[in-house]
């Protein structure tokens, strides 16, 4: 292992041990650590979880293009699509349990699963996923597992013929890995989705929104990874394009989806949608600005063939795209809690719209004990436990490529 | 059987008994209120939104037939007692709060710290307490503890723990207005039944579809 692995896995350890120290101290005090409230129930936590699974949506992209759709192009880097594809989802589920009040009851999740919850289907695809994720992984290094020596060479399964092993088992799970992994982002959508108490999450286009929004941040990670592991050598600029391209349809498709749902809101003006509109648009102009025009900006430099042949150029295109669908994430959340679901229109003055507030739960000397509005911002806490989880994403892609035969040599 | 409760805005005198009653009765962590009195259109209580017009509304969980946070829990812990009451079940709720993103009403606390923490933060003076003494368990799950741990998501549980013994809730007993009354909705001859028939009784947010068996009765116009 190079110097520099080692220093940005010493960086890594460092801000997960960061993040773990915050999580215990959060199960010690409880989440009055947090920004959250009652009536701002979920925050930063719940909006990685969408960032995660959306970011796991790489390893599709690339198993059913290549097996699916024979881009031969793309399968140096199928093994880095699997790979990215499980770290990313043990993100999702891990990023869930600091969000819980009582995580060490999660068993209960396996003793009393209600079959109407969202979440629970939530958790059986994301558990599916992951596990088909990681015997996709296994298949596709098995050629290269034999010469190993240790443990790896323990695992491999003695068949005759392990290349055409390989093909032939990768080819039959491809179909699979195809309707989990759009299992995933369907489902997480539905969490929202099936709301109707929040107007900004109660929209059919949410699940297609997030499956676009999905697959251009989650093939952007695998992007990343393997120009980092790869470099910009002519024989990888065929995938580089194919994936670009990919990359921005998603996008464009996404950013379809979403203002496509904003126009018809706001054409016809219900109070309830012009406030959600009104708070992504305009309080969170900013934010939304970002989560529009940062991908944007990634995918021109993407689209740009002279871009590509750099290092730096990929780069910089991926982690604006990945940035731009993490804020999309973040504003899953203003929109939804800052319109309280109770608004009426008060007795005599029928034409004001009136927010019902909702008791905190929290006591602050200087701060109202019934609040309808609440400018949620993460506190040191929540943002360093979601560091650790982001770090422990990049630690494990950084340790399996290095321990793993995961980059081909040469 | 069906348990319901109807709320007289005409006879509320916005004097918010029943949001105390309900606080100390249950015992509710600092900061936590099951039952909240508002009055529509004030910016602060008791300010009238427009001249000539101030009424006083109380809100604490409807108990809805077509209740989301049950749908949404996946534990079971909130579930939906035989009589159409929604109840949580202390020791099953992991502390997920979908719950709370699910309900439409706004009525559902999260214990964001211990009670001991909570009580400090406030500053109640040493070793004050108040609420019922007992923890009650109905068919054996916990839906009311006088001591709340933190991490658990908690709401008006219809006084389960009186009812059991034969009382009205909290709130209905402590009303001056005698605004408050409960009894059963499947039953066309109650005096609940008969009061939402002849007085126009109307339920929250009837367009999110949850059917509530809280019900309201109109106030009057009323002059300040
Ligand atoms: S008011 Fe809210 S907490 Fe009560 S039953 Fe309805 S959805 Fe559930
Ligand atoms: S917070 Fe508790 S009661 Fe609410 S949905 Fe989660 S487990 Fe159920
Ligand atoms: S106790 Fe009765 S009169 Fe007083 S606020 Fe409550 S419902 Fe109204």
């Amino acid at each position: 292992m190079g110097v520099s692995k080692k220093i940005s896995l010493t960086v890594f350890g460092l801000i997960m041990a960061a993040g773990a120290l915050m999580w215990l101290i959060q199960l010690w005090r409880g989440l009055i650590l947090t920004d959250m409230n009652n009536a701002y129930s979920w925050g930063l936590y719940v909006s990685a979880l969408a960032f995660f699974v959306g970011n796991a949506a790489g390893g599709l992209v690339l198993s059913s293009m290549i097996y699916l759709f024979g881009v031969t192009a793309l399968k140096p880097f199928a093994r880095i699509g699997a790979l990215c594809a499980f770290a990313n989802v043990a993100a999702a589920m891990l990023i869930v349990l600091p969000d819980l009040g009582r995580p060490f009851r999660v068993l209960n999740l396996l003793l009393h699963p209600q079959i109407m919850s969202p979440l629970v289907w939530d958790v059986i695809v994301l558990n599916l996923y992951a596990g088909l994720s990681l015997i996709y992984l296994y298949l596709l290094m098995l050629p290269d597992l034999a010469a190993r020596t240790g443990i790896l060479k323990k695992i491999t399964l003695p068949v005759k013929d392990p290349a055409g092993f390989s093909d032939t088992w990768a080819r039959r799970l491809a179909p699979f890995s195809l309707v989990a992994a759009v299992g995933i982002h369907v489902v997480t959508a539905w969490i929202f989705a099936t709301q109707g108490a929040r107007g900004w999450w109660h929209t059919a286009v949410m699940a297609p929104d997030f499956v676009a929004a999905a697959l251009a941040s989650g093939t952007a990670v695998v992007m990343l990874v393997a120009v980092l592991c790869y470099g910009t050598a002519d024989k990888f600029q065929s995938a580089f394009r194919i994936m670009a391209i990919f990359i921005a349809t998603a996008f464009f498709i996404h950013i379809f989806l979403m203002y496509n749902d904003f126009v018809i809101h706001a054409w016809y003006g219900t109070d309830h949608a012009r406030e959600t509109l009104a708070i992504t648009l305009q309080e969170y102009g900013l934010a939304h600005a970002f989560e529009v025009l940062a991908p944007l900006a990634g995918v021109v430099l993407l689209l740009n063939a002279r871009v590509r042949k750099t290092m730096s150029g990929i780069m910089a295109g991926c982690l604006l795209i990945i940035a731009g669908i993490f804020i999309h994430r973040i504003l899953l959340m203003p929109a939804a809690f800052n319109q309280m679901p109770l608004t009426l229109a008060p007795l005599g003055s029928q034409h004001t719209l009136w927010s019902v507030p909702i008791a905190s739960g929290r006591y602050a000397p200087p701060a109202e004990t019934f609040v309808s509005h609440h400018s949620y911002f993460p506190t040191l806490v929540e943002i360093l436990i979601f560091a650790g989880v982001l770090s422990f994403v990049c630690a494990l892609i950084l340790v399996a490529v290095h321990q793993l035969p995961v980059v081909k040599e040469g | 059987m069906r348990r319901g409760m109807v709320i007289d805005l005409e006879k509320c005198i916005g004097c918010r008994s029943c949001a105390v009653a309900c606080k100390q009765h249950n015992a509710q962590p600092a900061g936590s209120w099951w039952n909240r009195v508002v009055t529509p259109g004030s910016d602060r209580h008791l300010t009238a939104s427009t001249p000539q017009n101030l009424y006083f509304l109380p809100i604490h969980c409807q108990h809805c037939n077509n209740a989301p946070c049950v749908k949404v829990c996946p534990v079971g812990a909130t579930y939906q007692t035989d009589d159409g009451t929604v109840l949580i079940d202390f020791e099953r709720c992991i502390g997920c709060r979908y719950c709370m993103a699910a309900c439409p009403y706004g009525v559902r606390q999260f214990n964001w710290e211990s009670s001991k923490d909570g009580m400090q933060r406030y500053e109640y003076q040493n070793n004050y307490t108040y609420g019922y003494p007992e923890p009650f368990r109905l068919d054996n799950r916990l839906v009311y503890s006088p001591v709340r741990s933190k991490g658990v998501v908690e709401k008006c549980h219809f006084c389960a723990h009186y009812q059991a013994q034969g009382l009205d809730p909290a709130c209905v007993r402590a009303c001056p207005g005698k605004a408050r009354h409960v009894g059963d909705l499947d039953d066309p001859d109650s005096r609940v039944s008969q009061m939402i028939r002849q007085m126009n009784g109307f339920t929250l947010l009837p367009e999110k579809g949850t059917r509530p068996n809280v019900y309201y009765l109109p106030p009057k116009r009323k002059e300040v």
